[in-house]
């Protein structure tokens, strides 16, 4: 396939950067033709790998001056395919933008690479007292550009927020080409809040290349229990009663029979046998709060029937405790040959009612599927189990995994808590909102990308051009006309 | 007596409010419990149209028309028809900040959100609550208190709307603990200028589905939208409060920086403050006071240990000193706000003292010095030669500490010769989001930054 | 010396080309999403064939979440995706759809260091260690790699696994180390890539003196527990005999009565199995099982990691002969490494007190392909005042990786410099581990970082190194720790 115009950006980038920056090698580019949901499979035209924001500028500018769209991508670790990479783009992959500039205890910031792990900013802080508390699964891999683009979550945001409540600052390229600060060290920088608009954009409104994050003063006490239930409802209202109580535990995690089962293969946790469900509670703050309300959750875990309550002793048991819960999406690959892991938000109060529905609805497919939950917060982790080896049960699986994001809108719930929209699901985003609100999304998009070149076909489930006169219709576009594209 | 287009625009926005039905129709919202309001209106438009009066201006420039919608439908049947006779637009919540930020270049209706009233829905359980900006943010309070639940929201002016706190993006001591507006507000309903009805986010606390447009509207001051409709998440009431305070005597840099050092204990220590607030008067010693929340036991021994760890002249009890979550500054002052690092604080603290006693300007400097977020208050008798000389110099300190030094409100005198804003990272980005939203630049010309 | 290996006679093998994996992914592969179709087919025949190749069901089980990819010492190097094991799994898939064996996906597979570190990590369960050393012998047999690769290869696969010749080798090495040889052997081409090696490893080993031979058989102290067989090895016995002098005595005061048999045993065969040489790995282990055929030993011991992982594995090496696949499992099945003997026995000897501090680094053969962590420890931690450190990332290769180090010299040398910072940043007085490889690798980079390391007298901000046995034997035969600090 002979495409000039990749051709011409292969040398112009070979020239500015380097070959060893550059892949064009059929084996090495089919090797970022996914990222952590690997169904979706798409071979960039060109990898680049930038070591600098300028170099990262370069980049999108030549792509601009090209009219070549680009994606970026940080540890390929997203479940939505928002690393997805497009045919006829390049793909910037910011894995060597690695650097932790700096990290400020006394003013309760680190300015990072976008490249940076997760946990490595929690490492780098941790000797001074501080971490880093969104706390995604994936955190020790994970990379914070990628955590920017998609606002990660993760367990313990159920007190301590997600991604956006973290970041206070960042340095973009925008679709432009444009190096451009947003936000700063300090809170409540004047004008639009550009960052809150960044943070979660999925890459369509530019590439961060250095962000500004809070530290959070590491809790004096982490208190930690595992309480097994006979069943999913009684570990539900476990957590409607500890919520009720004006407990704001740090964590509330949990897992039905199914997740436990899966987690137990992988990782030896040593979850109660047998129980139906499982809690992890996490309370952590000043010692004397956390003792009181510690023993508060426990009498509470009891009045709703706990079966066996397990308090960590020390870090190791706790590390045990989450281990299971960490690495429960991957360790279902140990009891199904194949999964979807499905994302989604109900209120959550109606855990119990969501779940009886999803039990139904599993059985009426004749599919297993087990529940991992952020319970704290209503976000809900179902792992639908499928063989695709036996005929029609991939279709099923796909078609409950839909049926599981109706019920969340249904609920008043979210289509994603945490995995984005991406590619996977920007099918389903007109079941939660309505075309005025996409219209109305898709303005801040035409804003930072008049040309549709940053991580296009993500978020939004059809193209739109951004009008030559922004907020003005203009005469069809081609792509309008034939029916691919609205204008608006 | 209106002028005869007044006349005919009054009739066509009338007309439009009356066709977009009853009040409180907000679309998805009128599924759940409305509060009764619906009707009150007759859904005929007329009083909720009217010609302007003496008190309907905004920042001295009169408005012609004023109309209050009783829902998000009739908000945006009213800015559609707004928008067909290109109208200039500004919002109006309680009217407690319409002094803040630059006048509007124009106006020509003022749109009010009193109609836009009441709590639609409080799920206790998911610790959600859905309410109408119009919602005085007292009213809210209140209606969440029985059960034993908050807002996390200051109301440092009073009889603030909740409408009003999102566009202003209003904070107070407690933001050290809970955060902001950004951090509370996980769902919004907007009309558009050109009256599209738009929503983002929803009634979960965690969702990531869709751009986050209810952090773009957040202190945008009503340019880019009316925000009808908000969701936040909530906290519980804590069932147990002290204050712990500390006087440090000293003017100038040596009292800031011993101000500085408690800061820097304070924040090491394990207290987990709710809020850490300092108050520096003209010329009087620097205090400092820490809101300390949780069980009645917890709270009894970090109030001891915060006392002991602030020294001797430390002492807690469960009274807020008086000018607890208050500006320093009485209304026709010059206020500004001013952000720094945690480590820059102190500086801040010094640079404010020293320009007022250079510019003989008395300056009260108050704020969250948990956070870098300060205030700054000069009166509205100093001249403003010199007053328009500190913010220069302020605005140079938060710089070097890097922040920000905005003045929110002055007098006219002063606002004519000083920039309000100061300079603004991104605005070239902010210029084409208000282009995409409000191409006509109708909604509150000018009033924020870069002339937007 | 550099005629490759003869292929090996073809076993029964599925017939035609190997199925294609099934989906790996998150996702079922029900939707055809992927648009690599349309590439259209590439050149060059597909890069295995059907005799071992990667199992494509072991392929299917990575869900390509990325987790192995912090522990992966070249992810670490150069951040890119196809120098991790993620990556790696990705060319082998590509293999197996029918991709050819390039040039450049060979680059990637020879630049695994074969650590394992990705099997630890992985929550899925990933063998890929199985899938390397198949993909390895496939690399051997099916691809010619340049002329000067080629040549060293040889060269290293013609002295390492003969331990007479690395004997006869010591000498010239100390001539090398003292005199002008460097210089002469600067201009020979091959050996400045192996001198360097050898020549730490002369620096380490102690004074050559006439070693005393290896007696047949050491009696068991006291009440006789069991007959142990014990690997003399290659590099081991040539340059640290007294490792394995130190490996019996312990056996032996530990109840043990041990076989050494030094006459009929060679090399185990690892570094030819690592490195994908499967014929001649075979003929080393047949050998060896004959050595001990006669012997009636209850364990066969090893005090050298890479060696015990591949000796665990000699079932599956031969399995396909039908002459010594039931010897070579049985064979397997009382392989132990010293440290797992000696807590499996459980202790007899008294020991006696060294005051010292300890740093313990996990060879990557015995922690992650072995999983033997805790027993080195409990060792140690039972000698009297000895103080055990933790050295931070343990489970990071040092970059030894058997020859990986020659073949590989500068990224060797930047993970042996990150390695050996680690090991100093713990201050303690002695690195214990259980490799030859790791020693040296760690020994010759904390030099380049100013500090000193030697088996010998360990200066100021120094560090002197020791196996786990001749710390056990010091303390059982009460040596003042001296002699561990300074054995001149």
């Amino acid at each position: 396939m002979a495409r000039p115009e990749i051709e011409r950006l292969t040398g112009e980038l070979r020239d500015a950067l380097g070959d060893e920056q550059v892949i064009d090698d059929r084996a090495r580019l089919r090797t970022y033709e996914c990222d952590g949901l690997a169904q979706y499979r798409v071979m960039p035209a060109l990898v680049v790998l930038p070591r600098s924001a300028q170099e990262c500028a370069l980049v999108v500018r030549a792509c601009v001056a090209a009219r070549v769209p680009f994606v970026a991508r940080g540890s390929g670790t997203g479940l939505s395919g928002g690393a997805l990479p497009h045919a006829d783009g390049v793909l910037i992959v910011t894995s060597q933008l690695r650097a932790i500039r700096e990290v400020s205890p006394a003013d309760e910031r680190a300015v990072v690479e976008p490249g940076v792990i997760n946990l490595a900013v929690t490492r780098a802080a941790s000797p001074y007292g501080y971490y880093y508390a969104p706390d995604p699964s994936s955190q020790q891999i994970c990379s914070i550009g990628g955590n920017v683009a998609e606002n990660s979550g993760g367990a313990h945001c159920l007190k301590y927020g997600f991604t956006t409540n973290h970041v206070l600052g960042l340095q973009v390229v925008t679709p432009d080409g444009d190096l451009v600060r947003l936000g700063g060290a300090a809170p409540d920088s004047p004008g639009y809040d550009l960052v809150g608009a960044f943070v979660g954009s999925e890459g369509t409104l530019g590439i961060a290349t250095e962000v500004t994050v809070r530290l959070v003063r590491l809790p004096e006490t982490v208190r930690t229990l595992l309480a097994a239930f006979a069943s999913t409802d009684a570990a539900g209202a476990a957590t409607s009663a500890i919520i009720a109580a004006g407990v704001v535990p740090a964590a509330v995690e949990m897992m039905d029979a199914l997740a436990i089962e899966a987690a137990e293969a992988a990782v030896h946790c040593g979850y109660p046998a047998g129980a139906g469900a499982v809690l992890i509670v996490e309370l952590d703050g000043p010692a004397a709060e956390v003792e009181a309300q510690f023993a508060e959750v426990e009498r509470l875990c009891r009045a709703n029937a706990a079966v066996e309550i397990r308090v960590a002793t020390d870090d190791a048991e706790r590390a045990l405790f989450w281990k299971g819960r960490k690495s429960a999406f991957a360790a279902v690959g140990r009891i199904s040959p194949d999964y979807i892991v499905q994302d989604g938000v109900i209120p959550r109060t109606a855990l119990p009612e969501v779940l009886r529905r999803i039990g139904e609805l599993a059985a009426e497919r004749g599919i297993r599927v087990a529940n991992v939950f952020h319970a704290g917060d209503g976000n809900l982790h179902p792992l639908v189990l499928f063989d695709d080896a036996v005929d029609g049960q991939a279709e099923r699986a796909e078609e409950l995994s839909g049926a599981i994001l109706d019920l969340c809108v249904a609920y008043g719930g979210s289509i994603t808590g945490e995995h984005g929209v991406g590619m996977d699901k920007a099918r389903y985003l007109p079941r939660m909102y309505t075309d005025d609100d996409l219209d109305t999304m898709q303005l801040l998009r035409c804003a930072f990308d008049p040309r549709s070149l940053a991580n296009p076909g993500k978020i939004f489930p059809t193209p739109r051009l951004c009008g030559e006169v922004p907020g003005r219709r203009k005469g069809a576009h081609p792509l309008q006309e034939a029916g691919l594209a609205e204008v608006f | 007596m209106p002028r005869p287009d007044t006349t005919a625009q009054l009739d066509a926005l009338r007309a439009a409010i009356a066709t977009a039905g009853g009040d409180s129709e907000t679309g998805r919202s009128n599924e759940t419990g409305r509060d009764g309001r619906a009707g009150e209106d007759g859904g005929a438009g007329s009083a909720a149209v009217r010609p302007a009066g003496p008190a309907d201006a905004v920042g001295g420039v009169p408005a012609r028309i004023v109309a209050a919608p009783g829902s998000t439908a009739q908000a945006a049947a009213l800015l559609r028809a707004a928008a067909g006779l290109g109208l200039s637009v500004v919002f109006r919540g309680g009217g407690s900040r319409s002094d803040w930020g630059n006048p509007p270049r124009a106006l020509d209706l003022l749109v009010e959100t009193r109609r836009l009233r009441g709590v639609v829905e409080h799920a206790a359980g998911d610790l959600i609550v859905v309410v109408r900006a119009g919602t005085p943010l007292a009213e809210l309070q209140r209606a969440l208190a029985p059960a034993g639940q908050q807002l996390g929201l200051d109301d440092p002016v009073g009889g603030a709307t909740v409408g009003g706190a999102v566009a202003c993006n209003a904070s107070g001591p407690r933001r050290m603990l809970y955060g902001t507006v950004r951090d509370l507000l996980i769902g919004v309903t907007l009309v558009r200028a050109d009256g599209v009805v738009a929503h983002a986010g929803g009634r979960v606390v965690k969702n990531v589905a869709g751009y986050d447009l209810g952090k773009l509207v957040t202190g945008a001051y009503g340019t880019l939208g009316l925000v009808t409709e908000c969701v936040f998440r909530l906290h519980p009431v804590p069932a147990a409060r002290a204050y712990v305070r500390c006087r440090t005597a000293g003017a100038g840099t040596a009292g800031a920086e011993r101000v500085g050092r408690l800061l820097g204990t304070v924040l090491g220590a394990q207290l987990v403050p709710t809020a850490l607030e300092v108050d520096a008067p003209p010329g009087g010693d620097y205090q400092t006071v820490l809101l300390l929340e949780g069980t009645p036991a917890g709270v009894a021994g970090r109030a001891e240990a915060a006392t002991r760890l602030l020294g001797a002249d430390a002492v807690h009890g469960p009274a807020a000193p008086p000018w607890w979550g208050r500006y320093p500054w009485q209304p026709g002052d010059t206020g500004l706000k001013l952000t720094a690092v945690l480590s820059g604080v102190p500086d801040l603290l010094a640079t404010a003292r020293a320009a007022g006693d250079r510019h003989d300007v008395p300056i009260a400097v108050r704020g969250s010095a948990g956070t870098g977020v300060l205030y700054a208050g000069l009166p509205a008798a100093a001249g403003p030669d010199r007053v328009a000389r500190v913010v220069e110099e302020l605005r140079g300190a938060a710089t070097e500490a890097g922040g920000h030094a905005v003045v929110l409100t002055a007098p006219e005198p002063v606002r004519t010769r000083v920039d309000l804003w100061g300079p603004v990272e991104g605005l070239e980005l902010m210029r084409r989001v208000k282009r995409q939203f409000d191409p006509d630049a109708r909604l509150a010309p000018g009033r924020f930054v870069g002339g937007i | 010396m550099s005629t490759p290996d003869p292929v090996p006679p073809d076993p029964p093998s599925p017939a035609g080309t190997p199925d294609p994996p099934s989906p790996a992914g998150t996702r079922p592969a029900s939707v055809p999403r992927d648009v690599l179709g349309l590439l259209g087919p590439t050149s060059g025949g597909p890069a295995f064939d059907g005799y071992r190749p990667p199992p494509s069901d072991v392929v299917a089980d990575c869900v390509h979440c990325g987790f192995c990819l912090p522990t992966c010492p070249t992810y670490l190097l150069w951040g890119e995706e196809m120098d991790s094991p993620r990556g790696r799994i990705h060319l082998m898939r590509q293999g197996l759809e029918g991709e050819p064996l390039r040039d450049s996906m060979v680059g990637h597979f020879d630049a695994c260091l074969g650590c394992m570190a990705c099997v630890t990590a992985c929550p899925s369960g990933v063998r890929y260690d199985i899938l390397i050393e198949n993909t390895r012998q496939q690399v051997e047999r099916r691809h010619r790699r340049p002329a000067r690769e080629r040549a060293l290869r040889a060269a290293v696969f013609a002295l390492f696994p003969y331990p007479g010749r690395l004997r006869l080798l010591r000498g010239p090495l100390r001539a090398y180390q003292a005199s002008g040889l460097r210089a002469l052997v600067a201009r020979s081409g091959l050996l400045p890539r192996l001198a360097p090696t050898l020549a730490t490893l002369e620096s380490l080993a102690p004074r050559l003196t006439r070693a005393p031979k290896a007696p047949d058989r050491v009696p068991a102290y006291g009440r006789r527990r069991a007959v142990v067989g014990m690997l003399t090895g290659c590099v081991q016995s040539a340059f640290f005999p007294g490792v394995n002098a130190a490996t019996a005595r312990v056996l032996a005061a530990e109840g043990c009565e041990v076989v050494l048999n030094p006459a009929r045993q060679g090399c185990c065969g690892a570094l030819s199995v690592h490195n994908g040489r499967l014929t001649e790995a075979r003929r080393f282990a047949r050998d060896l099982i004959d050595a001990f055929a006669e012997t009636g030993i209850d364990y066969f011991v090893v005090n050298a990691a890479g060696c015990g992982s591949s000796l665990k594995e000699y079932g599956e090496l031969l399995a396909d002969d039908p002459a010594y696949a039931q010897p070579a499992a049985e064979f397997a099945a009382r392989v132990r490494d010293l440290a797992e003997l000696l807590v499996e026995l459980g202790p007899v000897a008294r020991r006696h007190p060294l005051p010292v501090s300890v740093a313990y680094h996990d060879a990557c053969h015995l922690g992650h392909a072995q999983g033997i962590r805790s027993q080195p420890r409990e060792l140690l931690r039972a000698v009297p005042k000895l103080e055990l450190r933790e050295i931070a990332d343990p489970e990071l290769c040092c970059g030894s990786a058997g020859v990986w180090n020659i073949l590989n010299p500068e990224p060797a040398a930047r993970l042996g410099e990150r390695k050996a910072r680690d090991v100093l940043a713990t201050g303690a007085q002695l690195l214990v581990t259980a490799n030859p490889g790791c020693l040296m690798q760690i020994a010759a980079a904390i030099p380049r970082l100013g500090g000193t390391a030697s088996a010998r007298p360990a200066g100021a901000g120094g560090i002197a190194v020791a196996h786990t046995a001749q710390v056990l034997d010091a303390s059982i035969r009460r040596l003042p720790v001296e002699r561990l600090l300074s054995p001149g």
